[in-house]
């Protein structure tokens, strides 16, 4: 483990430490949290040890999530009950809860600027909330149905995969202001940065992925995918795409472009997400109610584990123990 | 004027996108049912793409492709000149007895669902006999917020399910407890 963060306070190194006496060898590893939208709660994964730890209540159907190790907490958003909810981290009950109007679906976080942007599905438009209390700061216009939301990792850019507009809307995420609205495959609807902070959409009507230069808002490739992908996640200098139709996960080189491999899933695998150490891939099964862990490097599969009804984990799921990522 | 100029664009640009709307929350329905007769025998009479005439519901199947990926079928319910569900075919395991598909066009009066897919299997029974599977995923016929009680998650759910039932109930019939 890593030094901690200065700023991290002493309540949630209390609970790191209380944790790791009660869970021996788990408490440090990374976990999984996977929006189960069918039985609307939260499965609590220690990835290390491959099995489901807690399971919270989220009321509403939850899809999107986002993890925020820096800020203690896990973000969800249930587009039935139109509700963004808080959790601490390890997740107990929700610290706080915020109903917003039209069909909230997706969810980034800020962690940096203790920003979170949640994609208004119906109304083409992302609610730009404080991380603090949940109060609306403002709100960004995008394109038709934005689904998908991604933050660089060195804070850079935000964008909006809007997907009846078949573009992705990239913005400032300092001043918050429209830089490109880029054009990509048909219908994006996941949307991920790369470690080297290129844009990638997965095209659910297309079945592609679009490489996108978020600084020029050029477009700089295409990854022919199987049936219906969803969203992608990278480690091991690849990528990897859910294939929702195909059960499967398509792998490609991140650099080139180039298929690698195609490794089979759980059936309608739609949440992907990167362990921090960059060498485990983690998917959820929509259908299946499971997770699929997958080597990044051998490609093997190597855990599988359950989950509630119904995972979507559609955001950032996997995450490092609070306020321990550098 | 800046603003009817603005809504019209805005209104152009959601119309060629409505057809591919879907509501929030996907649902998920399995029904299966066992079966006498052995999976051979039950295969024979669902595996083929371009007959659904063990379906009570199907008055006629008229398609093309065979059993190919990207095979087309159009069904016709209750009887000549119904209402027709028109699917493609997207993956084929004669092998697994397994195939998968989905709807591309029917009318939500018909069948409350859109984006509709549905994967049908037959397993051998450890004890002798088959096992018969069919599921499907699917939203609402609904696409927006607040759908009325006819196209929300419940009348979904209770459609495909009142379809595989009947499906499901036929086969358990013709083939034998």
């Amino acid at each position: 483990m890593r030094s901690k963060r200065s700023s991290a306070n002493s309540r949630i190194k209390l609970a790191v430490v209380l944790a790791a006496l009660a869970l021996p060898g788990g408490a440090l590893a990374d976990y999984a949290y996977v929006t189960n939208q069918s039985s609307s709660d939260l499965s609590v994964v220690d990835l290390d040890r491959m099995v489901e730890v807690g399971r919270i209540a989220v009321p509403g159907q939850p899809a999107g999530v986002a993890v925020a190790p820096r800020l203690g907490a896990v973000f969800t958003v249930s587009p039935d009950a139109k509700m963004l909810r808080r959790f601490g981290m390890p997740a107990g009950a929700p610290v706080a809860e915020r109903k917003l109007d039209g069909g909230p679906i997706g969810v980034a976080v800020d962690e940096r600027r203790g920003r979170v942007f949640v994609s208004d599905w119906y109304n083409a438009r992302v609610f730009v909330i404080a991380a603090d209390g949940l109060a609306t700061l403002t709100v960004l216009a995008t394109g038709s149905a934005p689904a998908g939301l991604a933050l660089s990792r060195d804070g850079r850019w935000l964008a909006t995969a809007d997907r009846d507009a078949n573009q992705v809307s990239i913005f400032d995420a300092e001043t918050l202001t429209l830089r490109h609205r880029v054009t990509v495959g048909l219908r994006p609807f996941g949307l991920t940065f790369s470690p080297d902070g290129r844009l990638f959409s997965a095209d659910v009507g297309s079945n592609t992925v679009t490489a996108v230069d978020p600084a020029s808002g050029r477009v700089l490739g295409h990854v022919t995918t199987r049936d219906r992908p969803y969203a992608v996640a990278f480690a091991s200098g690849r990528g990897f795409v859910t294939n929702q139709y195909d059960d499967s996960v398509s792998v490609f080189d991140a650099r080139s472009l180039a298929a690698i491999a195609v490794i089979d899933t759980g059936e309608y695998p739609e949440g992907i997400d990167a362990s921090a150490d960059g060498r485990r891939i983690i998917v959820a099964n929509w259908f299946s109610n499971s997770l699929t862990v997958i080597d990044a490097e051998s490609l093997e599969i190597v855990g599988e584990v359950t989950t509630g009804d119904g995972p979507r984990a559609f955001g950032r799921f996997v995450s490092t123990p609070p306020a321990t990522r550098q | 004027m800046r603003y009817l100029g603005r809504f019209l664009l805005t209104f152009l640009l959601i119309l060629p996108a409505l057809a591919e709307a879907h509501g929030p929350t996907r649902q998920k329905l399995t029904l299966s049912v066992d079966v006498a007769a052995a999976p051979d025998a039950v295969w024979a009479v669902i595996g083929n793409f371009q007959d659904m005439s063990w379906h009570p519901a199907v008055f006629s199947t008229a398609g093309k492709g065979g059993n190919a990926v990207d095979a087309t079928r159009v069904l016709t319910l209750e009887e000549a000149g119904g209402p027709t569900i028109s699917e493609v075919l997207y993956k084929y395991d004669a092998a697994k007895m397994s195939y998968s598909y989905r709807i591309t066009e029917v009318d939500v009066n018909v069948l409350p669902v859109t984006n509709y897919s549905s994967h049908l299997t037959v397993t051998a029974n450890a004890g002798g006999g088959s096992h018969i599977e069919w599921k499907g995923a699917f939203y609402r016929g609904y696409p927006n917020n607040d759908p009325p009680a006819n196209l929300n998650d419940e009348a979904a759910l209770a459609a495909v399910g009142a379809v595989y039932k009947a499906g499901l109930d036929a086969l358990e019939k013709k083939f034998g407890k």
